[in-house]
């Protein structure tokens, strides 16, 4: 199921790419944070960043700017653009 | 002239949108600025009196939502509810304005007679946004006032509309969910009609549909059956939808926000970028990010410390005379000489910590309100993970610089109860500004600026080691990042000017009086010739184990009221500032190091008291203590080796 073309995380994603958010793995909670913020599923997100190492991540979602965490990056599942 | 003239307004809105900026224009009160996400921490109110009107004005902490995750939407939302008040001033930020919306659609389904502030429309304006006002109007059925909060303009319009609208309040629209969820809102509703609660029958709905937490604990209270009922109807959307019921609701509003943006707002993309992206650019940038942080962190501290030194020496030159005035026109009498310890108290507190506090604050409100803060908490994330806590505690860190206080306050940013006190840990190992006129007055001017930078370094790795070892001990993951990243924007003088007025003015009233209540005690102390006693009482820790002159002891007792007193004491005591006629220079550091790292200064602890009790404020302050006498004393055997 999950073999759908291209699906990855946004964590890996490259920098100045964007990808459309699929799912979210994790807890109501988080994805309510998430939500609170702009990030739902069918959302744009483009990836402007990253730190060196596995170092936060700073997106652009609808216009205004986020940073993340790498290991909730890797929980927004996204199909690549 | 009839009936009351008393109206109530809110501010509300997300982080770092500029409802702290409303509120000062609108109250003259004076709440923290600056281009970050989540300064302020509590709600305060403040006065305006306007055509006649007595209109008080709340400030809130920024939220995102209305369902309860976090402390500061529990206290607004509760606020909006039980204050009742006349209007709640949506203050958004245009540039954001999909996010923002999300919020302003759960605002409207409380029931509130809103306003909406479109605020930073400067910005948006640069961003090449245009926002369709009378349109949003329309569809949210309440009024939209376009705002730049930062230079006052439109700020009147939202007052002249609160004072036009106070009699006939509109009824705005509310948003319509999906067929399916409306659905569900309309069988829970007809439960809810007569269920006494604060909250409009629908608002209730709607968040039980989300489970919260705090409504369903309301409804348990007084209509368990109905929970039964909603359980069930969670079930049916999610059997639907395949996802958590509160995701399904919170998707639906989010598309209806992108909807209402995509009707309002124009976006001219702007072929050319801004210098504020590529200075983004730059200061983010994965290697260069790192030399400019530096750049700019090693910038600020060589200015504050050849600032100061000039500064401070100009003062001297000034001062000098004034004793031998003192003597030859008033005497040395007992009072005299008590007074004159009064005078040149304050005098050593002028001439030894102005000088370094002025610049210190000018440049740290200024990285602020530009907005360089939130990409430090960027760049050092990384690292910040292995002390337990992530990039958001920089800013604490950052605050602390300042002031160890203020610094303690805004660990509430951090979201866990345990990165709370993780962070706040540390941040009393972080030199404040008193610390740093030790640092830069004592061990900068007279052993050299290598060993003040050096000083700096040190207190860095042991906050490194520190925050690891406790993250150790407490245990536990880090949460995760999650922040805005505002962008940059032209600091504005007059907010950091009134910012560092606001720090000096506190600095001065509340250091003054305790300098000068010390220096006479102090000098009292001498003249009644009690000075020996202590001092040799304190003399094994003091002279044996540090090696530091015996008058250091009773200066370090004074230094838990304010870490300068010890330099500021230790002047007047001597009567001279040249401190190195009286001290070494392997002295003048470990003096220095006892000074960073012993027991936080009174107002920190009790601080700490108060957010984390009496148990840990208690263990933090011992265990320091007894730190930093160990460490600064072994140093001093090591620098006996040096010099
Ligand atoms: N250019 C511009 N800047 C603004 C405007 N309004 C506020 N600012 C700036 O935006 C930043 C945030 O303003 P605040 O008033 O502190 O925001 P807040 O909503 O109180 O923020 P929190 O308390 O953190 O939630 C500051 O740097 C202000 O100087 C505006 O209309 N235009
Ligand atoms: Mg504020």
């Amino acid at each position: 199921m999950d073999n759908k073309q291209g699906i990855t995380s946004l964590a890996d994603i490259k920098d100045g790419q964007s990808g459309i958010i699929v799912s979210i793995l994790g807890g109501r909670i988080l994805t309510k944070r998430l939500s609170d913020l702009g990030l739902n599923s069918g959302t744009e997100v483009k990836i402007i960043g990253r730190t060196l190492f596995s170092g936060p991540i700073q997106i652009e979602v609808s216009g205004s700017r986020l940073v993340i965490g790498e290991g909730l990056a890797s929980k927004i599942i996204v199909q690549p653009k | 002239m009839t009936g009351e003239k008393k109206i109530n307004i809110v501010l509300a809105g997300q982080g770092n949108a500029g409802k702290s900026s409303v509120f000062n224009y609108l109250t003259g009160l004076h709440q923290h600025i600056g281009n970050w996400a989540g300064k302020t921490i509590e709600k305060r109110e403040g006065t305006l009196f306007y055509k006649g009107y007595t209109i008080d004005v709340f400030d809130l902490p920024g939220i995102y939502s209305l369902t309860t995750y976090s402390v500061e939407e529990i206290i607004s939302r509760e606020f909006i509810v039980q204050q009742k008040p006349d209007f709640v001033i949506n203050v958004i930020d245009s540039t954001n304005l999909e996010r923002s919306l999300i919020f302003t659609l759960q605002l409207l389904e409380l029931e509130c007679p809103i306003i909406l502030a479109l605020n930073m429309l400067d910005l948006a304006k640069k961003k090449g946004i245009t926002i369709d006002f009378n349109k949003l109007q329309s569809i949210i059925n309440a009024p939209v006032i376009p705002t730049v909060a930062s230079r006052g303009k439109g700020l009147a319009n939202i007052i002249d509309k609160v004072i036009e609208l106070k009699e006939k309040k509109p009824d705005h629209g509310i948003n319509r969910y999906g067929k399916e969820i409306e659905n569900c809102i309309e069988q829970l509703t007809a439960f809810l009609q007569d269920i006494n609660l604060p909250y409009p029958a629908r608002f209730i709905a709607v968040k039980l549909l989300e489970k919260d937490s705090d409504i369903t604990k309301l409804v348990l209270g007084k209509k368990p059956e109905i929970l039964e009922k909603s359980r069930q109807l969670c079930g049916n959307l999610e059997e639907i939808h395949g996802q958590d019921s509160s995701v399904v609701i919170a998707d639906e509003r989010s598309h209806l926000a992108a909807q209402i943006t995509r009707e309002i707002e124009k976006i001219t993309k702007k072929k050319e970028i801004s210098l504020s992206d590529r200075l983004d650019a730059i200061t983010t940038h994965k290697i260069i990010g790192y030399f400019v942080m530096i750049l700019i962190l090693g910038g600020m501290f060589i200015s504050v410390f050849s600032f100061g030194n000039w500064f401070s020496s100009w003062l001297g030159t000034i001062f000098k005379d004034w004793s031998d005035w003192w003597n030859s026109n008033v005497g040395n009498t007992f009072f005299a000489s008590l007074g004159w310890a009064a005078i040149e108290s304050v005098l050593s507190l002028v001439q030894i910590a102005l000088p370094y506090i002025l610049p210190f604050y000018i440049i740290l409100y200024f990285l602020e309100d530009w907005g360089y803060i939130a990409r430090i908490s960027f760049l050092m994330d990384h690292l910040m993970h292995r002390m337990g806590i992530h990039g958001k505690g920089c800013i604490p860190f950052i605050i602390g610089f300042g002031c160890n206080v203020p610094g303690c306050l805004a660990c509430r940013i951090m979201e866990s109860k345990r990165e709370r006190f993780i962070t706040a840990l540390l941040v009393t190992f972080i030199p404040c500004s008193a610390i740093s006129v030790i640092i830069f007055g004592l061990v900068g001017k007279y052993v050299s600026i290598l060993w003040a930078m050096g000083l700096y370094l040190f207190a860095i790795i042991l906050v490194y080691i520190a925050g690891w070892l406790s993250s150790k001990i407490v245990g536990g993951e880090p949460v995760e990042l999650i922040m805005q990243m505002p962008d940059y924007k032209t600091p504005h003088l007059k907010t950091i000017h009134y910012q560092t007025w606001d720090a000096l003015k506190e600095f001065i009233f509340i250091a003054a009086p305790v300098v000068v209540i010390s220096g006479i005690i102090i000098q009292a102390i001498n003249l009644a010739g009690w000075m020996q006693a202590i001092s040799s009482f304190l003399s094994p820790v003091t002279v044996n184990w540090l090696g530091l002159p015996a008058i250091t002891g009773i200066l370090l007792i004074f230094g838990i009221l304010r870490k300068e007193l010890i330099l500021v004491m230790l002047a007047a005591f001597l009567g001279t500032t040249n401190f190195s006629d009286v001290l070494t220079s392997q002295q003048m550091i470990t003096l220095a190091i006892v000074s960073m790292f012993y027991v936080p200064c009174v107002a920190t602890i009790s601080v700490l008291w108060k957010e984390f009790g009496w148990k840990k404020t208690l263990t933090i302050c011992i265990l320091e203590t007894l730190g930093a006498i160990l460490l600064a004393g072994l140093i001093k055997r090591i620098l006996d080796f040096v010099f």
